[in-house]
């Protein structure tokens, strides 16, 4: 879909929403917890970026991300945050959820650290039982992250780690309720081992992280079936390099969320970065999620 | 065997569990898992008509099953997140067990189901006849389970011509 940019609202100054509306049409629905790919036009390429949606549901006229611009970016948030302006047209996806709400649970907690907010203020549109929001940011992130948030008793911004006993939090749940977790990689292991442990079945806990491609060693890699060798340039992703050449390679979220892009691996060491496979298939190498994960090994061989 | 009809594993415990409540309305309580400090074990044994057996240590009896499961929802209701539930009896027990939790808010992966003890069937409404004890009519049991009813299906034997009822066979427990 072409989106035309028809606001840009900077709330501090690694982070803006920018607001999209359709170039003629009404949106598809997009239930809370979607997320959209948008194309970003780069000097020598194109970025293809995930974020989710924070605008309401409801809303059919338009569509609102917020961008952070990620240090040592590979470009994307990059150019939004410095070239993009009003005006601009972007294609955009159709909306996707991966991270939707379950509406058995009798109690949502949601827990999100930096940019992970944003799926939950989505979530705030629709809950229809009750809710606690833990929300953590660096004291710099505070303000523009209170003004995105209603002021209720059961919405909590904490500005340190040490601010939050997760543990405390996590064994007082009854249980009907069902966690969701958005945020950096550091992070969602350290909240999902700590449900872990509290005996939290994986059933009741959900989660979406993008943005593991942040980039890494040049390797090779050999494609079985097609006939290729390529070189995959560290500030590139294993797929933008398959779809460089012309390669149709599956993918849908492209962030190590939802393993649409999986690969089959016959040689190599692959460097696993999503959030997707269980440690048992990490550790049998024997896949690949082409949009985030690079490789240990000089070369890799796929089936493919 | 029909689509309906469960498959069960054998009983064992769920270590990512941090703590664990069995409810079994069997005699035979499992007696290495009753060792173990963070398992509570719910029964029905009676010493004498409506005397439940004393407790033991982390054992519970109650009277009856009704009174088990007004104690299990409860229960259920306070309980943390980390819990798991076990049921171990007859198919209907352990079904009306496994719907209680699931109102409670368990998810299928913190129920663990054993069928254990008579293969008796309860029949809910379409091999066999019996006769509905409420109204008297003749039903024909299919081998169809209904999970939320934790029984099994009974169909009017005569609904197309009444009267007309074959023998019926005896299921025996």
């Amino acid at each position: 879909m072409k989106m035309r940019i028809a606001k840009i609202l900077t709330l501090s100054p690694s982070i803006a929403k920018f607001t999209l509306q359709p170039v003629s049409g009404a949106l598809p629905v997009a239930a809370p917890g979607a997320h959209v790919i948008v194309e970003i036009p780069g000097p020598t390429r194109i970025w293809k970026n995930a974020y989710s949606l924070v605008s309401s549901p409801e809303d059919r006229g338009q569509y609102e991300i917020i961008v952070r611009r990620v240090e040592h970016s590979r470009g994307g948030s990059a150019w939004l945050h410095g070239h993009a302006s009003a005006g601009d047209v972007l294609e955009v996806s159709a909306p996707q959820n991966l991270f939707p709400i379950n509406r058995l649970a009798k109690k949502h907690l949601l827990f999100s650290a930096g940019i992970g907010l944003t799926p939950f203020l989505a979530y705030l549109h629709t809950l229809n039982a009750p809710f606690e929001l833990h929300h953590l940011c660096k004291p710099e992130d505070e303000a523009a992250f209170r003004s995105l948030l209603p002021n209720a008793a059961n919405i909590t911004l904490h500005t340190s780690r040490n601010a939050l006993d997760l543990n405390a939090l996590l064994a007082a749940q009854k249980l009907g309720t069902h966690l969701y977790l958005c945020g950096p990689d550091n992070f969602m292991r350290v909240a999902l081992a700590t449900a872990q442990t509290l005996g939290w079945p994986d059933a009741k806990i959900h989660q979406e992280s993008f943005g593991g491609a942040t980039g890494g060693e040049a390797f090779t890699v050999h494609l079985q079936r097609s006939g290729l060798t390529l070189e995959v340039a560290p500030e590139m992703s294993l797929l933008e390099t398959l779809e460089a050449a012309g390669l149709a390679a599956p993918c849908l979220c492209r962030g190590g969320a939802c393993g649409e892009c999986e690969l089959p691996v016959l040689s190599g060491l692959p460097d696993h970065r999503d959030h997707v496979l269980t440690p048992e298939r990490r550790a049998a190498n024997a896949s690949i999620l082409t949009c985030v994960s690079r490789a240990l090994s000089p070369e890799l061989v796929l089936d493919f | 065997m029909s689509k309906s009809r469960p498959i069960y594993a054998p009983f064992k415990l769920d270590l990512a569990g941090k703590a664990h409540l069995i409810v079994t309305n069997q005699p035979e309580v499992p007696e290495r898992e009753a060792a173990l400090a963070n398992i509570e074990i719910w029964t029905v044994q009676t010493i004498a008509p409506g005397v439940q057996a004393p407790i033991r240590d982390n054992t519970r009896a109650f009277r009856a099953v009704p009174e088990l499961f007004t104690h299990l929802a409860h229960r259920l209701s306070r309980a943390a997140t980390g819990l798991r539930l076990y049921a171990i009896g007859t198919e209907s027990f352990i079904w009306d067990a496994h719907n209680i939790a699931m109102a409670a808010g368990l998810s299928a992966t913190e129920i663990h189901l054993t069928q254990s003890g008579p293969l008796v069937r309860r029949v809910i409404v379409p091999q066999n006849i019996v006769t509905c004890p409420g109204c008297g009519a003749a039903l024909f049991v299919r081998d169809h389970f209904s999970r939320r009813l934790a029984g099994f299906m009974g169909v009017k034997v005569d609904a197309e011509t009444p009267g007309q009822i074959p023998a019926a066979e005896v299921f025996v427990s």
